[in-house]
């Protein structure tokens, strides 16, 4: 029984192997598929009419100008436009050091391109940005849509306290009974000697009381104090003033001048 | 003579008496401070809510309490935390069974100065509670309308706002307050004043020191009298340019409001009251630009990083606005 069963195994694996070599050696020859024709023994002409047809030479110089048809990128795309020399100049700043490298089709060459339409449009909207401003226009407020600002109108605009000439605006404030008026025009001119002496410094948003505080000398701050107060009163207060007040307040205003070097 | 070349159009002595008494009665137990009692005191003449921030331990629900005390109205205290509720502030309606009806139970904010302790600490929910007593002076629940009786005063205080366990309060609430006092650490001198103080001490309840000054009805009639107080079109014009400046200034992103604009030709007449002058000058005004408007703008997120303050900013404006002279 044992030796059937082995001379069964052995006949199998003969015929397997057999088989195998036999598929080898098929791989290895052509497979005929057809029987093979044999060449007939005559050739015979053909007489037929040929009829020989030619590409339109147009056509062909029509289709080679068209880049739709060109399909090498390297040659016969002509010569590059301004824009296409200033990006490849950009390309070779930036990636100069990789220039052999291909990025056709990778998702380096989509970064590339989205890259160059941002670099056109920020070179776009400068451009918008320079010919709004030359216009005089604020590009923030018009994006915001922001009324331009106004300035509010200030009928007592503070003077430039070195261009008026107190001498002949008192003498028009006095002529016309503005005594409110002319003590305004005393405290500037007080505000004028002080900073011309360099006592105090003369900056638009100082309130009187820094003014004050700035001179060193307590006997100027005293009598500075007394007429600044007056001035208040009478500039802010809106008290009302007439002559016999307004010549006490103006001596306190000598007596000052008096006693300054 | 010439100290009384002009004579005051208002009566201005009561006021300047009871500050003066008010002051003298704080400085009894609070050192220093004297900036900060200043704006107290005006925030209470010129009918305004006040934001009283620093960091724990400066005494400023101590301040708040004193000033409250030395007015003789009903005082109620409200201590902020993440869980109340609104209606644990405005009264909620109750159902009474032997009328068989609703009523309602009014909330401690029912009362003439409201201290509010580490207001930052509740939610921006509980902070809306607040936003239409502050500013009408009135509540509404179910339908109904219970007005405050006056004077109705907010005195609120805070932890700065990068302390842990505060909320950054809603910009329209900030906007309700008048003035933000900043209380500072106290100099040298103040603190060994404070230590020796308290070392000699002999009471410890200090707040039975402080007597009223004043009652509710001389707050009201003291508030009229700052109301009527005159302010030059010039001056009106000089804080209408400070206030349109914070809105066009570019660290700012947001700038005052037109309640802020109001806030400040308020402030600055209770300022020239306390100084006994019953006009305002450009000095009030800038005095108190700062305080009032800290709280209100805004910087923007790049300023904020630069570690510039809202004083920085409210200083720079000033400095580009003439002073109308």
């Amino acid at each position: 029984m044992i030796r059937r069963l082995l001379v069964v195994v052995l006949a199998l694996t003969l015929s397997v192997a057999a088989a195998g070599k036999g598929a080898a050696v098929k791989k290895s020859q052509p497979v005929k598929t057809h029987p093979i024709k044999k060449a007939p023994l005559h050739l015979y002409k053909d007489t037929s009419n040929i009829q020989v047809r030619h590409f339109d030479q147009n056509a062909i110089n029509r289709f080679k100008k068209d880049p739709k048809f060109n399909y090498n990128d390297s040659e016969g795309a002509g010569e590059p436009s301004f824009l296409e020399k200033l990006w490849m100049w950009i390309l070779y700043i930036l990636f100069g050091w990789m220039k052999n490298a291909h990025f056709n089709g990778t998702w380096l060459g989509v970064l590339l391109t989205l890259l160059k339409y941002l670099i056109y449009a920020a070179a776009l909207a400068f451009l918008v940005f320079v010919i709004v401003k030359a216009f005089g226009i604020d590009p923030i407020n018009l994006l915001r849509g922001n009324s331009k600002r106004i300035d509010i109108p200030y009928s007592e605009a503070i003077e430039d306290i070195n261009a008026i000439d107190f001498d002949d605006e008192l003498e028009k404030a006095l002529a016309q009974n503005n005594y409110r008026l002319a003590v305004r025009l005393l405290y500037l001119r007080s505000l004028k000697q002080l900073s011309d002496l360099q006592l105090i410094h003369w900056q638009i948003d100082k309130t009187n009381s820094t003014y004050v505080n700035e001179l060193a000398d307590p006997s100027q701050k005293q009598v500075f104090s007394l007429i600044t107060r007056q001035f208040e009163y009478v500039w802010y207060g809106n008290f009302s003033i007439d002559k016999d007040a307004f010549v006490n307040i103006s001596r306190l205003f000598q007596d000052f001048k008096q006693q300054l070097p | 003579m010439e100290e009384g070349m002009f004579e005051q159009r208002t009566d201005l002595s009561r006021l300047s008496s009871a500050v003066e008494q008010i002051k003298t009665s704080l400085a009894q137990i609070i050192v220093g401070q004297q900036e900060s009692i200043d704006l107290l005191i005006a925030g209470i003449l010129a009918d305004g809510h006040i934001l009283i921030e620093g960091v724990p331990g400066v005494a400023k629900t101590l301040t708040a309490k004193l000033l409250a005390r030395s007015i003789d109205v009903q005082y109620s205290r409200i201590q902020f935390t993440p869980d109340l509720m609104p209606s644990d502030i405005l009264g909620t309606p109750v159902f009474n069974p032997k009328v068989t009806e609703f009523e309602f139970k009014r909330g401690p904010i029912f009362g003439n100065i409201i201290l509010i302790d580490e207001i930052n600490r509740a939610p921006a929910k509980t902070q809306s509670a607040l936003f239409e007593v502050m500013e009408e002076r009135q509540v509404t629940i179910d339908g109904n309308t219970y007005k405050m009786a006056e004077p109705f005063m907010v005195l609120a205080t805070q932890n700065p706002v990068e302390h842990e366990g505060t909320y950054r309060l809603p910009e329209a609430q900030l906007d309700r307050f008048l003035f933000k006092v900043e209380i500072k650490y106290p100099s040298l001198d103040d603190e060994i004043a404070i230590i020796t103080r308290q070392h000699q001490h002999k009471t410890t309840d200090q707040l039975q020191e402080i007597k009223p000054i004043l009652s509710g009805q001389d707050i009201i009639a003291l508030r009229k009298q700052v109301l009527g107080l005159h302010v030059e079109d010039k001056l009106i014009v000089y804080i209408a340019r400070l206030i349109n400046e914070s809105r066009n200034n570019k660290s700012l992103y947001l700038g005052g409001s037109p309640r802020a604009s109001l806030a400040i030709v308020q402030a600055a007449k209770a300022m020239a009251a306390i100084r006994g002058r019953d006009f305002v000058t450009p000095d009030d005004i800038v005095y108190v630009a700062a305080p009032v408007l800290r709280h209100r703008i805004m910087l923007t997120p790049d300023k904020e990083m630069e570690g510039v303050s809202p004083d920085d900013v409210v200083m720079q404006m000033i400095q580009k606005i003439e002073v109308p002279r």
